[in-house]
C-alpha cells in the first residue's frame, strides 16, 4: 500500500517536471514570437532619429505622423484599396475555379482524371519567381495585338488580370487541398441526392460544397496572405500606378545612398501586417477545423 | 440510361474541370514552357538579338562554382529547415494536442502568427535579432553570460546560412503544427486508452500511435518544404543579406534573378529556373517514394 | 587667346543656334536618328519643338530628394513652354521602370548610374539600348550662351562610364559628381591629436594606435562601396594608362606588381576593419556601418559627399564633424580622390529624343545647377564650387590640394554568364576581412574573371 502510494507521487512529480518542460518550451517560443512582432508595431511610432541606435529602445513618445506620413506620402491608402480589391477579385475567382475543379478530380471517374491530377499536381511546382517575365512578356503580346487592332492595352496594369493571375497560381494547391477534403466525404449524400432527383450541379452546389465550408474557409486565409503579401508579380505587371500595398512598401525600404525614413517604412509594414493578422484573429478558430475536416492526406 | 448517365457525368466534369484547366494551360504551363524555351537563347532581356546556343547555357552552368555554391545552400536550408522545423512542429502538436495544458488555445493561435507575416517584415525582425552589438540574440547571451555563444550571426560566412535557416524555421512551425494538429485531432481518444490501459508510456503512444497515424499527411507535407523553403530563401535573402557576405548565403532564385536582371544574361537565368523545377521535382518524387509506407487506417 | 577664338566662335554657334532655339537642335539631331533602329523615333524627329511634347524622366530617388526634381521639371516648364514632365522617382527605379521598358514603353530620360546594385544601366549599355549624345555636347546650353561641352569640367566626357564602348562616342551624359574619400571624424582626430595619414605606413601606425583605444581603423558601408577606394589607389600605383589597361581587361594586370601592391593594402586594410562590419554589410543593415563613423567607433569609411544627407538625422558623437580625405598614396605614386558621378541617358527606344537631348542640355544651365546645388547634388560644370555652402566645398576643393581626379570604371562587355567584376573585385573583400579568402586567392579570381571578361569585349 504504501509501495504504492509512493509510486504514484513519484510519477506525479515526474509528471510535473515533465509540464513544467511543456510551458517553458512553450512559453519561450510564443515569447519568440510576441516580442518581435510587437517590436515591429512599437518601432512604427518612433521618430526615424530613434532607428539608429539600439534597435530594442522603447520609444520616446508616439510618433503617429508616420503614419499620416505612409498615407499621404507614400500613398499606401490607394494602394490600400487596390490590394483590397485584387485580393478580393483573386479568391473570389479562386474558389470559382477551384471549387468544380476539386469537386470532379475527387469524386468523379472520367477519362483522363489521372493525368490531369499528375498535371495539376505539377503546377505545384512552378514557381511564380521564373514564370513572371513569360506571363509579362505573354500579356504585353496580347497588349500589343489590342493596340495593333486600334484598341487600348488591357491586360497589362489591370486588376482584374493581376487577380485571374494569383488565382491561376493558387489553383494547384488549393484543387489538393480541397480534393483531398472531398474524399473524405462519403457518397451517401451524393446518392440521395441522387435519388431525390437533383441534378449534378445541384448536388455539387447545395450538398457538397456547404459541407466543405471548414475547408474553404483554410483555403481563403492561406490565399489571402499569398495573394496580400505577393510583390513579384504584382510590382511586373503593374508597372503603372496601381501599386499593391507589399510594393509601395518595397519603395519605403532602405535603399543605398537615399535617406530612409524609417519610421514611415514600419508604418508601412504595419499597415501591410494589420489586416492578415485582424482576419487570421477572426478565422484562425475555423483553421484547425478545416484542415482536420480536410485531412491534407496526399 | 446507366451509359447515359457515365456520359452526362464526363460532360459535367469537363465543364467543370474546363475553366480551371484552360487558365493553368494559358497562365501556368505556357510560361513554363517558355522558361524552358528561353533556356537555350543567349539574350539579354531586352532588345530583339536572341540568339539560339542550344543547350550551352546548360553546360556553362555545370562548371559554374557559383550556381554549384547557391545549389549546396539551397539543398543545405531545405534539409536543415525540413527537419528542424518537421521535428518541433510534430512535438508541439502533439503536445497541444494530447496535453491537457493551460492555453493550449493561446499557444495555437501565437505560434501561426509568424506564417501570416510579409517577408519583408521578418527580414526586418530578423535583422534586429541578428544584430552584432545590440541585437536581440547576442544581447539575451551577453545577460545569461554566455558571451561565449555570442555570433556575428549575419557576419560569419560558416554560420550565416543557419541564421537564414532559423529566420525560415521561424516562420514555419506554427503552419505545420496547425496541420499536423489537424491531423492529430481526428486519431479517436480510444486509440491511446487502449494503449494506455496496456501500459504505453507517452513517447511509445507517440511513436505507435500519434505519427503512424499522422505519416501520410507527413509525406505531403515534405513537398512543401521543398516549394517553400526554396521560394522563401529567396525572398528572405533579396531583403536581408543581399546575398552576402560575398555570395554565401547565395541559392537558387536569387543566383537567377541575378544572373537573369544584373548579369544581363536572361536565357542563362531561365536555364537555372529550369534546373530548379527539375530538381524540386525530382527531390519530391524521390523523397515522396523514399517515404512511401503502408497507410494506416483508422 | 585659344580660349578668345572660343569665346568668339561659340557665339557665332549660338547665335545661329538662338535664332532656331527649338529647331535648331533638331536638324543637328535629325542625321544622328536615321542612323537608329528605334521605330518611334523617325516620326517624331523633324518637328518636335513646334508640338506640344510631354517628356518623360524617370530619375532614382536618392539622398537628394525627391522635391528637387519637381522643382527643376517645373523650372524648365516655365522656360520651354511646349514642353511638359512626367517625372517617376523611386527608389527602386529598376524595379519600377524594367517591366515598362520590356513592355516598349521607354521613358525619354533617365537618371541612373551605372555600378548599381540592379546594373539596369549597364544592361542598357550591353544591349546597345541606348542613344548616342556626342551631338549634345556640342549643343549650347538651354538658354545660355555656351555649348555643353565648353561647360562641363573637363574629362568627365572622355571617360569608359561616359563612353562605354571606347570609340570617342559619348551615350551617358555626366550629372551630380562627388569626389569620394575617406570619410571620417574632424573632432576625433583633433581630440586624440592624431595627424590625417599621408602613407600607407603612417595609416597602420595609426590603426594600431586607434585599437588601443578600442577604436577600429576601417569600415565601408557594403562591399561594393569600395570601389571608389579600389579606383584610386588602382591610379595611385600605376598611373592613368595603367588604370586604363585594367580597365580593359588587359592580360596579367591583376597579377602585375602595381595591381599587387593595391590587393595588399587591401589585404590590411580588412586587418584593421571594424569587427561588424561584414555582419551589417548587407542591404538592410549597412546604415549601421555608417553609423560606426557617427560613434567614434570606426576611423575611417570611403564613401561620398551624399553620406552626409543620408545620415542627417543620425545620432553622433558630441562635436562630431564631417571630413574628408584622400586614401593615401600608394608608395612613390601621386594621391588620387575617386570622383563619383551619376548619369543621364536617353534609351534608344525612347519617343521623344529630341526633346530629351534639349532638355539635357538644360540640366547643365546655371538655372537648374542652382537648383539642384541647393540639395546638395553638384553638376560637373564650371563655377559650381563657388556656388557651394561652405561644408560643401571642403569636400569638392580636395582637388586643389595635389590630389588628382580619378575617373572611369570598366569597359562594357557582352554579357558573360556567372562572371562578375563587381563581385569578384569588390565583394570578396568580406571574405578577406572574415578570413575565408586570401589576398593572394582573390587577386587570382579577378585576373580569372578579368580574362573571361577580356574574351567577352567587342
Amino acid at each position: 500500500m504504501g509501495a504504492l502510494q509512493k509510486k504514484t507521487k513519484d510519477t506525479k512529480s515526474v509528471d510535473r517536471l515533465y509540464k513544467i518542460f511543456i510551458y517553458v518550451a512553450m512559453i519561450t517560443l510564443a515569447i519568440s514570437i510576441i516580442i518581435p512582432v510587437a517590436w515591429v508595431f512599437i518601432a512604427s511610432i518612433k521618430q526615424s532619429s530613434e532607428f539608429y541606435g539600439d534597435p530594442w529602445a522603447m520609444p520616446k513618445g508616439f510618433y503617429w505622423k508616420n503614419f499620416i506620413d505612409a498615407f499621404q506620402e507614400a500613398k499606401m491608402g490607394g494602394y490600400l484599396l487596390n490590394s483590397v480589391l485584387v485580393t478580393g477579385m483573386g479568391i473570389t475567382m479562386l474558389l470559382a475555379l477551384a471549387l468544380p475543379a476539386a469537386y470532379v478530380l475527387a469524386r468523379f471517374e472520367f477519362p483522363f482524371r489521372k493525368t490531369i491530377r499528375t498535371f495539376v499536381r505539377a503546377g505545384l511546382f512552378i514557381n511564380i519567381s521564373y514564370i513572371v517575365v513569360p506571363i509579362f512578356l505573354m500579356l504585353l503580346e496580347w497588349d500589343n495585338g489590342l493596340r495593333g487592332m486600334g484598341g487600348a492595352g488591357f491586360f497589362l496594369n489591370n486588376r482584374f488580370i493581376l487577380a485571374l493571375v494569383y488565382a491561376t497560381n493558387a489553383l494547384p494547391f488549393t484543387i489538393h487541398l480541397l480534393s483531398s477534403y472531398f474524399e473524405t466525404i462519403p457518397f451517401d449524400f451524393e446518392e440521395a441526392a441522387y435519388i431525390d432527383g437533383a441534378s449534378l450541379f445541384k448536388t455539387m452546389t447545395s450538398v457538397i460544397i456547404p459541407m466543405a465550408r471548414p475547408s474553404i474557409v483554410t483555403v481563403i486565409l492561406f490565399n489571402f496572405l499569398s495573394f496580400w503579401n505577393e510583390y513579384i508579380l504584382a510590382l511586373t505587371l503593374m508597372p503603372g500606378t496601381k501599386k499593391t500595398l507589399p510594393v509601395g512598401l518595397m519603395n519605403l525600404m532602405a535603399a543605398e545612398r537615399a535617406a530612409t525614413n524609417y519610421g514611415m517604412m514600419y508604418a508601412g509594414m504595419v499597415i501591410v501586417m494589420l489586416p492578415t493578422l485582424i482576419l487570421y484573429i477572426i478565422v484562425q478558430k475555423k483553421l484547425t477545423q478545416g484542415m482536420t475536416a480536410g485531412g491534407i492526406k496526399g | 440510361m446507366k451509359v447515359d448517365r457515365t456520359k452526362q457525368k464526363n460532360i459535367f466534369a469537363a465543364i467543370c474541370l474546363a475553366p480551371a484547366l484552360i487558365l493553368l494551360a494559358v497562365f501556368l504551363l505556357y510560361p513554363t514552357i517558355e522558361v524552358f524555351r528561353m533556356s537555350l537563347y543567349n539574350w539579354g532581356g531586352f532588345s530583339n538579338n536572341k540568339e539560339f546556343v542550344g543547350l550551352s547555357n546548360f553546360k556553362i552552368l555545370w562548371d559554374d562554382m557559383k550556381f554549384i555554391e547557391a545549389f549546396q545552400n539551397s539543398i543545405l536550408l531545405i534539409v536543415v529547415v525540413t527537419l528542424v522545423t518537421l521535428v518541433l512542429s510534430i512535438l508541439f502538436a502533439a503536445l497541444l494536442t494530447r496535453e491537457k495544458l493551460k492555453g493550449a488555445n493561446f499557444f495555437r493561435i501565437i505560434f501561426y502568427i509568424p506564417n501570416i507575416l510579409s517577408i519583408v517584415v521578418i527580414a526586418g525582425i530578423f535583422s534586429a535579432i541578428y544584430n552584432p552589438t545590440n541585437g536581440l540574440l547576442n544581447s539575451v547571451f551577453g545577460m545569461l553570460n554566455l558571451e561565449s555563444l555570442q555570433r556575428l550571426w549575419l557576419g560569419d560566412q560558416s554560420i550565416v546560412i543557419y541564421s537564414v535557416a532559423g529566420a525560415l524555421i521561424w516562420q514555419a512551425i506554427g503552419y505545420y503544427m496547425v496541420m499536423y494538429m489537424s491531423s492529430m485531432a481526428s486519431i479517436p481518444e480510444s486509440f491511446y486508452e487502449a494503449a494506455s490501459l496496456e501500459g504505453a508510456g507517452r513517447i511509445t503512444q507517440f511513436f505507435s500511435i500519434t505519427l503512424p497515424l499522422v505519416w501520410n499527411n507527413i509525406r505531403t507535407t515534405l513537398t512543401f518544404f521543398i516549394i517553400s523553403t526554396i521560394n522563401l530563401s529567396f525572398l528572405l535573402i533579396q531583403t536581408m543579406t543581399g546575398g552576402g557576405p560575398d555570395g554565401s548565403t547565395n541559392v537558387f532564385l536569387f543566383y537567377m534573378y541575378n544572373q537573369a536582371y544584373t548579369n544581363s544574361v536572361y536565357g542563362y537565368g531561365m536555364a537555372i529556373g529550369v534546373v530548379v523545377f527539375l530538381f524540386s521535382f525530382l527531390l519530391s518524387a524521390i523523397v515522396n517514394a523514399v517515404t512511401k509506407r503502408d497507410v494506416l487506417q483508422y | 587667346m585659344n580660349k578668345k577664338y572660343l569665346l568668339a566662335g561659340s557665339t557665332l554657334v549660338l547665335s545661329l543656334a538662338l535664332a532656331a532655339c527649338g529647331t535648331g537642335g533638331d536638324t543637328a539631331d535629325s542625321t544622328v536618328d536615321t542612323g537608329t533602329t528605334g521605330s518611334d523615333v523617325a516620326s517624331t524627329s523633324t518637328d518636335v519643338a513646334k508640338e506640344d511634347v510631354t517628356l518623360h524622366i524617370a530619375a532614382l530617388e536618392s539622398a537628394y530628394g525627391n522635391e528637387v526634381w519637381d522643382r527643376i521639371a517645373e523650372a524648365y516648364e516655365e522656360v520651354n513652354d511646349n514642353v511638359t514632365i512626367d517625372l517617376t522617382l523611386e527608389k527602386n527605379l529598376e524595379q519600377v521602370v524594367r517591366p515598362n521598358m520590356q513592355a516598349g514603353e521607354y521613358p525619354d530620360l533617365m537618371l541612373l548610374a551605372v555600378a548599381r546594385e540592379e546594373g539596369l544601366t549597364e544592361t542598357l549599355i550591353k544591349e546597345k539600348g541606348i542613344e548616342e549624345i556626342t551631338d549634345v555636347l556640342d549643343m549650347n546650353v538651354f538658354g545660355e550662351d555656351v555649348k555643353v561641352k565648353d561647360k562641363m569640367l573637363p574629362g568627365f566626357t572622355d571617360t569608359l562610364v561616359t563612353n562605354p564602348y571606347g570609340d570617342n562616342k559619348t551615350y551617358l551624359a555626366p550629372m551630380f559628381y562627388s569626389p569620394t574619400g575617406l570619410f571620417y571624424n574632424k573632432a576625433l582626430f583633433e581630440e586624440k591629436g592624431w595627424e590625417i595619414p599621408e602613407t600607407w605606413d603612417q595609416m597602420w601606425t595609426l590603426g594600431d594606435q586607434a585599437a588601443e583605444e578600442g577604436i577600429s581603423l576601417f569600415t565601408y558601408p557594403v562591399a561594393g562601396y569600395l570601389d571608389t577606394l579600389v579606383n584610386s589607389l588602382l591610379y595611385s600605383s600605376g598611373g592613368p594608362d595603367f588604370y586604363d589597361k585594367a580597365m580593359n581587361y588587359e592580360e596579367g594586370i591583376w597579377v602585375s606588381e602595381e595591381a599587387t601592391e593595391v590587393f595588399d593594402t587591401l589585404g590590411k586594410l580588412g586587418e584593421y576593419t571594424h569587427p561588424t562590419t561584414v555582419a551589417n554589410a548587407n542591404p538592410n543593415d549597412y546604415i549601421k556601418n555608417q553609423q560606426l563613423l557617427l560613434d567614434n567607433e570606426a576611423l575611417f569609411m570611403p564613401n561620398g559627399t551624399w553620406v552626409v544627407g543620408e545620415m542627417a538625422e543620425a545620432p553622433r558623437a558630441d562635436g562630431f564633424e564631417w571630413a574628408m580625405t584622400p586614401a593615401p598614396a600608394i608608395d612613390g605614386g601621386d594621391t588620387y580622390a575617386y570622383t563619383f558621378f551619376e548619369q543621364m541617358w536617353i534609351p534608344s527606344e525612347a519617343e521623344n529624343i529630341d526633346a530629351a537631348k534639349e532638355f539635357m542640355t538644360f540640366v547643365y544651365s546655371d538655372k537648374a545647377a542652382e537648383i539642384f546645388a541647393e540639395a546638395g547634388a553638384m553638376q560637373p560644370i564650371e563655377g559650381m564650387v563657388e556656388k557651394m555652402s561652405p561644408e560643401n566645398q571642403v569636400y569638392y576643393n580636395i582637388y586643389d590640394e595635389g590630389t588628382l581626379p580619378a575617373l572611369g570604371g570598366f569597359a562594357s562587355t557582352k554579357p558573360v554568364p556567372g562572371v562578375s567584376m563587381k563581385e569578384t573585385l569588390f565583394f570578396s573583400m568580406d571574405s578577406v576581412v572574415s578570413g575565408n579568402t586570401s589576398v593572394e586567392q582573390w587577386q587570382k579570381d579577378v585576373e580569372d574573371v578579368s580574362g573571361k571578361l577580356r574574351d567577352a569585349k567587342e
